[in-house]
């Protein structure tokens, strides 16, 4: 589904790479947790895959597609492939959840009633029915995440990304959210996750892909992850 | 993306920015309000060329008893020898002259007084100080010189004189007229350029949360920039609206109105733009005002609002 092929990525020419030669093979439904401190290049990744920066050098290949060929008017629908969530939210204050989660069918052409009956379910998909008409500011950290799970999920791609979801949550909230990922990649969808949250990968024992400096230290299945180790180094 | 969505979007915009979406409706009803009246001008010239070109006269004024001043008026007023003289002449220039006829000293005195009615000078001239005249049409304006150097000096003519030098004094005005309205067009022109792409670099901004989510979950180039560009096209339409309701009273009530009230008692008709002239150029003002929002809205969002 997604497909590092010895990728490097520099931001300015001359800097240090972000990610340096990177091999990483994600299949279809898989639950990858990507871990390393800050600055390892997590982030760089989940850029690369909704292409909103260009691999330096080697492909990047998101649901078949070789990123680096892909013409400007075909990054949308690329990007209707992928869902994102992101440790502030983003959600539209002045919107009600309801409002915030049929933005994006509006945005995407969808009609009336298709919005009228995919909001709810996916409300209900994040345990969130019956809030749909409070506000962002209304809500808990934990149900807000839930609120921009919802939007990312609600046009149903195959591909969910979630650069550091649990970043702005207590450890009781982050493993609720990380159960509703986990229970988004029971149906099919394939979910990344980037994290240093280390109670999170021991507990959820997914697949570890593990990156310093830019570089792929570790890939494996059901993986733990150290954060210790990091330090040591 | 639906219609109604789209409105809902343009109509947000609307309401965080209203000062700068007021700002650009203004500065495109002025820009659009000077190249109006500099088009109009040009219209008026164009008109009264028409009507003036075919009315000017080379009018030969003979000696009055008055203009011994003169070398060719010597012997006093013209006598009826070299009247004929200058008839026989005419006569002769059949392919430059259209027509001409006489206008003789009680004629040209009672034109005189008609004119000058409310005048305190009128009875202080005499009438033989009126000069009698040909008024000649000829068949090729532009021909004025040779029938002026026939003429010009001859026994019994005072001075020849043509009326399209006036004339074409006014039309000369007029043209600058016409052309420092269009100069300060462009220059509002340029102010309305910057002005938008300064207001949609604002208004992406304001908006910048919703244009990332639009970005995120795969909306086209074409939905993100729409609402912008929708904004921009209405603002400058409801400017070029107003620039043509201005542009509208300033003929009705200034020019039909007024201007032809003052000239008709002096010359009688005279040919003056109207509303229907403002119609004609109606559609290279609205043309230009959607063209400038959507030229100057392109550049903008490309440079502001990246997809």
């Amino acid at each position: 589904m997604i497909t590092f092929e010895n990728v490097t990525m520099r931001y300015a020419k001359g800097d240090t790479p972000a990610l340096q030669s990177v091999d990483v093979e994600i299949g279809r439904g898989d639950f990858v947790f990507v871990v390393g401190a800050s600055g390892s290049g997590k982030s760089t990744m989940m850029r690369l895959i909704i292409l909103e920066k260009e691999a330096t050098q080697g492909r990047v290949l998101v649901a078949g597609k070789d990123l680096s060929r892909l013409p400007n008017r075909k990054v949308p629908g690329l990007r209707r492939q992928v869902g994102t969530v992101f440790q502030d939210f983003r959600l539209l204050s002045g919107k009600t959840v309801h409002q915030n989660i049929a933005y994006v069918l509006q945005v995407l052409g969808a009609r009336r009633h298709t919005i009228r009956q995919l909001v709810p379910e996916t409300l209900e998909l994040v345990g969130l029915q019956g809030k749909g008409k409070r506000l962002p500011h209304e809500l808990s950290g934990g149900e807000q995440q839930r609120v921009a799970i919802a939007r990312a999920m609600v046009n149903k791609p195959p591909i969910l990304l979630a650069d550091e979801p649990t970043g702005n949550l207590d450890p009781e909230t982050s493993q609720e959210i990380v159960a509703i990922l986990d229970r988004i990649n029971r149906t099919g969808t394939t979910v990344v996750m980037a994290t240093h949250d280390t109670t999170i990968v021991n507990r959820f024992r997914k697949r570890v892909v593990q990156l310093r400096d830019g570089v792929l230290v570790r890939d494996q299945a059901e993986g733990e992850y150290e954060a210790v180790e990091e330090r040591l180094v | 993306m639906r219609a109604g969505f789209l409105f809902g979007e343009v109509g947000n915009g609307l309401r965080r920015n209203t000062s700068m979406f007021v700002a650009v409706v203004l500065v495109t009803m002025v820009s659009l309000f000077f190249l109006g009246s500099g088009l109009l001008a040009q219209r008026q010239v164009d008109t009264l060329k028409g009507y003036w070109y075919d009315k000017v006269q080379v009018s030969i004024f003979l000696c009055t008893p008055d203009s011994t001043d003169v070398a060719s008026c010597a012997g006093g007023g013209v006598t009826e020898v070299q009247r004929e003289g200058l008839t026989g002449d005419l006569d002769r220039l059949d392919g430059l002259v259209e027509e001409y006829w006489y206008e003789s000293n009680e004629q040209a005195y009672e034109r005189f007084r008609e004119q000058f009615r409310n005048s305190p000078v009128l009875d202080s001239i005499p009438q033989d100080a009126i000069p009698e005249s040909f008024r000649v049409q000829l068949a090729d304006p532009t021909k004025y010189e040779v029938v002026a150097s026939a003429f010009e000096g001859a026994p019994g003519v005072e001075s020849v004189e043509d009326q399209r030098e006036v004339v074409d004094r006014l039309f000369t005005f007029l043209n600058a007229v016409s052309l420092s309205a269009v100069g300060l067009a462009a220059a509002m022109v340029v102010c309305a350029v910057l002005l938008i792409s300064t207001t949609i670099r604002l208004t992406a901004w304001s908006r910048r949360r919703e244009t990332n989510i639009m970005r995120l979950v795969g909306a086209s180039a074409f939905t993100i920039h729409t609402p912008f560009l929708v904004e921009t096209v209405l603002a400058t339409l409801l400017g070029a609206g107003l620039s043509i309701g201005l542009l509208w009273a300033m003929v009705q009530y200034g020019i039909s109105g007024f201007l032809t009230d003052l000239l008709a008692g002096q010359t009688g008709m005279i040919g003056l733009i109207g509303p229907r002239d403002l119609w004609v150029i109606t559609p290279i003002l609205v043309g230009g005002a959607v063209l400038l929002a959507v030229v100057t809205s392109w550049l903008a969002l490309r440079r502001h609002v990246r997809v």
